[in-house]
Parts: structure tokens; C-alpha cells; sequence
């Protein structure tokens, strides 16, 4: 009896393969529950594997708009696989033509009335690549993943999940991940006071079980030449230390370089990331004689803190917390 | 100068017939922005400059402007085709196009985020800080009226600002 029992669980997990090619091709988690309705449910944290892992493997055509500030921005991405190579092209749909194309360790850009030009880039840039690319079991250590109720998004059903920040010094998210593909639809940044301070959202997703022939075409045109930065060689490379940065962020460059277009002496820069966000610090000396000042500006999630202390410039952008910004900026001192 | 500020004004009034006069106006500049100014005034006085003619004031200074300006060309030249002798492009020349083409993977304006800026803040922490100058973007060109230094250091700061968003932009482009 029991052993019948099994069979039938297990002929119906196979029928749910067969149902769901998309998904199956992929490996992504399914439910191991014997029930014939296909969505089961998850732990918050599986969902958000799943996502990650569809984000990376699916074909599809994602339009989308970002809401920062007033500003609203229509954008399209169509993401690929060809060979086991993730591809992905980005457009503008409003204005001048801008696109990017991300393909085999490169980025070229294209803007309209100038040279188009590549970089080297490993890094995923896409919309959603940040938050599809975070370890979230680590992650554990400073998010809480709250499942909190189903919706719909773009015409699909969605699932909204919550990414509760544990202390102040980062943002909170709430993620909809389409209930069929584990695609993300929408990504919210909310801040301490509950405020949706940024927005992503989808309005129409497509996914294929080929590549779109188009960008596949795409992949086999020479992209522009690749650019490489200049390094600057400066022997007191590491001249200043953070003594504190949020926990989970990391330390990932720590250089010496020049602004474009605009100083010529070179500014101190250190750049901190979690996997989510990635913060820009910059310490410069200045001349100006006004002391322990500091000025904010934000739009949408991005902040850009100035302080000035003892003839010294600190900035910082990137998308965190005004408080983050005031402590790192205060802990900042001369390595000894 | 001031001599003929009063024939000027019988001048706009029709009263005047002296020639040697109207020659002297003729050949002096001031005193033909002067009579240009005098007319406004009159226009204005008798509402009849529908605002259009108050311009007259500005263009010297516009025109002089324009001819300043750094042409800004969008269009790829012609000539592009026809490769440089060596090979070697001048690296500031491509830093500039970074900087532009930013946009493409999303850079914030800071043009735009001067404005937006009082949108969405937390309450509860540090003021932000009023980076407009005074008077907004539509202050009236005028060549008489010289720039408060605080401006000059707003726009100073603006421009730092906007090319440290700039680098943010690059080095997230450019992060391994």
C-alpha cells in the first residue's frame, strides 16, 4: 500500500516536469509535495534561489520602467543563453537612442551621435543583476525574507517578498517574482520610514524556450574595441582606512584615480559593497574654509553625502541609508 | 554724454530736427543703446511691448555669448572615415565620451536631481541642503550684474557633484 502510494507521488512529480518545460530544463527547486496544483508553497528563501537561478538561465524580453525620484523610464531587456553564455541587450525607449549589449566578458554601449565602445566587464549589469546575484543564505545575516501575499504584476501572478533589513544602515526590498517562471517582475526599495524610495517595475515579460534570433544574431557581430582604464601608479595607494563600514559590505577596490572631465589631482576611492549595493567613497583635501559641514542630496535610492572636515572632502553615493553614509564618513581616518 | 540725453528724448518725440545731432547719436554707440533703452521704457510705459521687446536689453550680451560658446557637435564627421595616421586616440577625448554615454547603463542628472531633490527624504535626520541658487534657472542674463561668489561656488560644487556621480557610474561600469 505504501509502496502504491509512492508511485503515485511519484508519477505525479513527473507529470509536473513534463507540464512545466520551462522551468524543468532548468533545475530549478520544484516543490516535492505530492499535490497535482503546481504551485506549492515555498520558503521565502527558495523562492528567491529560484529567481536567481531563472534570471540567469531563462530566455526572455522584459520591459520595464524605473521610477526614481519623478523621473519615469521605459526600458527594454531581452536576455539570452547561447551555449551556456548569458547575453543581454539594453534600450532605452524614450529619447535618443542608448543600448548596451552584454555578451562573453564585454559591455559595448551605443548612444546615439557618439563612438560606440566596449568594456571588460564579468559583472552582470542588467536591471535586476543585482538582486539576482546576492548570496541570499548568507544573506540571512542581515535580511529577513518575508513571503507576504500574491498579486499580479504585468499580467502575471506574482509573489511579493519582503527583504526586511535588520538594522538601519541598509535598505529594505520587496521582490514580485512571477509565480510561473521565478522571472522578478518588481523590485522596491524601501526605506526605514516605510517609504518605497525606488521602483522597478515590469510591464510586460515574455519568456521564450529559444533565444530571440535577433540578439543571437547580435552575438556574432564585432562589438567596438575594448577600452581599458588607465591605473594610475600611486605608492601610497591605501592612505586611508574605514574603520567602519555595515556589516555584510566588503572592501572590493581601493585605488587612486583621477575624475573625469574634471580635477586633475587624483581623489582617494574606495569602493564597499554587500552584493546588492555598491557605495562609492571618495576623500579628497580641500581648500574650502567651512568646517564640519555637510550637505545630502537624494534621488530615488541614490544618496550623495558630502562632508567636509578639517580640510578634508568626504563624499559618498550609492544607495544607502543617510545614517550608513554618516557613520562610514565619520569612521574614515589616515592609515597608519 | 549726458548732454544729449535730453535731445535723445526729443529725438524719440519726433521734436528733433537738428542733423548734427542725430549724426553725433548716429556715430556714438552709447548713445544708441541708450536710445534703444529710452524706446523700451516708452514701449513698456505705454504697454506696448508685450514683453517680447524687453530682450533688446540682453542681446549683446546673448550674441556674445553664442560666439563664446564651444560648438557642440552631435554629428559624426564626415571625415571620420578616413583613419588618422597613427593609430593612438587622445585618452582625455575618450574619458568625455564615458562620461556621456554613462547614461546608458542609467546615470542620475544631476541637472535634474537639483531640482527633484526635496522629493522623498527622511524627516527625521540632517536638512537637505538647497543647491538652486537663488533665484531658480530662469535668472535674466544681464552682463551689468556680477555673479554672487556663493553662486560661483554652487555651480562649482554642482559640477564636482555631477562628476563624481559620473566616476560612481564607471567604476560600477568597470567593477570586476
Amino acid at each position: 500500500m505504501k509502496h502504491q502510494l509512492f508511485l503515485v507521488g511519484l508519477f505525479s512529480i513527473s507529470t509536473l516536469f513534463v507540464s512545466s518545460e520551462v522551468t524543468a530544463t532548468t533545475g530549478i527547486i520544484q516543490p516535492n509535495v505530492e499535490k497535482t496544483e503546481k504551485h506549492v508553497r515555498l520558503t521565502a528563501l527558495a523562492y528567491l534561489e529560484n529567481m536567481k537561478q531563472a534570471y540567469k538561465e531563462l530566455n526572455f524580453e522584459l520591459l520595464y520602467v524605473n521610477t526614481g525620484g519623478s523621473k519615469i523610464e521605459p526600458k527594454q531587456l531581452i536576455h539570452g543563453v547561447i551555449d551556456g553564455k548569458r547575453i543581454a541587450y539594453f534600450c532605452y525607449l524614450n529619447g535618443s537612442m542608448r543600448e548596451s549589449l552584454q555578451f562573453d566578458g564585454k559591455i559595448s554601449f551605443y548612444e546615439q551621435g557618439n563612438q560606440a565602445y566596449s568594456l571588460a566587464s564579468r559583472r552582470d549589469q542588467s536591471v535586476f543583476s543585482n538582486i539576482t546575484s546576492f548570496d541570499f543564505e548568507n544573506g540571512t545575516q542581515n535580511y529577513e525574507y518575508i513571503i507576504l501575499g500574491k498579486g499580479r504584476i504585468a499580467g502575471k501572478k506574482a509573489i511579493a517578498i519582503r527583504m526586511a533589513s535588520k538594522d538601519e544602515f541598509r535598505y529594505s526590498y520587496i521582490v514580485w517574482l512571477d509565480l510561473n517562471s521565478y522571472l522578478p517582475l518588481r523590485l522596491d526599495t524601501i526605506s526605514k520610514a516605510n517609504l518605497i524610495i525606488d521602483q522597478t517595475m515590469a510591464i510586460s515579460l515574455k519568456v521564450t524556450d529559444t533565444i530571440n534570433p535577433w540578439i543571437a544574431q547580435l552575438s556574432e557581430k564585432r562589438i567596438p574595441e575594448v577600452l581599458h582604464l588607465a591605473k594610475m601608479d600611486v605608492e601610497e595607494a591605501a592612505k586611508w582606512q574605514l574603520h567602519w563600514i555595515p556589516e555584510g559590505f566588503k572592501i572590493v577596490k581601493n585605488d587612486q584615480h583621477k575624475l573625469m572631465m574634471h580635477d586633475i589631482e587624483p581623489v582617494s576611492y574606495i569602493m564597499i559593497s554587500d552584493g546588492i549595493v555598491s557605495v562609492s567613497i571618495y576623500i579628497s583635501s580641500t581648500q574650502s574654509s567651512s568646517s564640519d559641514q555637510q550637505s545630502i542630496i537624494q534621488q530615488g535610492g541614490t544618496l550623495l553625502y558630502t562632508k567636509h572636515q578639517e580640510k578634508l572632502e568626504v563624499n559618498i553615493i550609492g544607495e544607502i541609508p543617510i545614517a550608513a553614509a554618516e557613520r562610514v564618513a565619520s569612521s574614515i581616518r589616515v592609515a597608519k | 554724454m549726458k548732454e544729449y540725453a535730453q535731445d535723445l528724448s526729443s529725438l524719440i518725440d519726433n521734436e528733433l530736427d537738428e542733423e548734427t545731432v542725430i549724426n553725433e547719436i548716429l556715430e556714438d554707440a552709447e548713445l544708441q543703446q541708450q536710445f534703444s533703452r529710452y524706446q523700451l521704457m516708452g514701449d513698456v510705459m505705454r504697454d506696448e511691448s508685450n514683453g517680447f521687446d524687453l530682450r533688446i536689453d540682453v542681446t549683446d550680451s546673448v550674441m556674445a555669448a553664442i560666439a563664446n560658446e564651444v560648438q557642440k557637435d552631435n554629428v559624426v564627421p564626415l571625415a571620420s572615415k578616413v583613419k588618422p595616421a597613427n593609430n593612438v586616440v587622445p585618452f582625455m577625448k575618450r574619458f568625455g565620451q564615458y562620461a556621456i554615454a554613462a547614461s546608458v547603463a542609467g546615470v542620475v542628472v544631476v541637472s535634474s536631481l537639483m531640482v527633484n531633490q526635496n522629493s522623498v527624504t527622511d524627516p527625521s535626520v540632517t536638512p537637505v541642503l538647497s543647491t538652486v541658487p537663488f533665484g531658480g534657472a530662469a535668472a535674466p542674463v544681464s552682463l551689468q550684474v556680477a555673479p554672487s561668489s556663493t553662486k560661483d561656488e554652487i555651480k562649482e560644487q554642482n559640477e564636482r557633484l555631477e562628476a563624481l556621480l559620473k566616476d560612481h557610474q564607471l567604476q560600477l561600469q568597470i567593477q570586476p
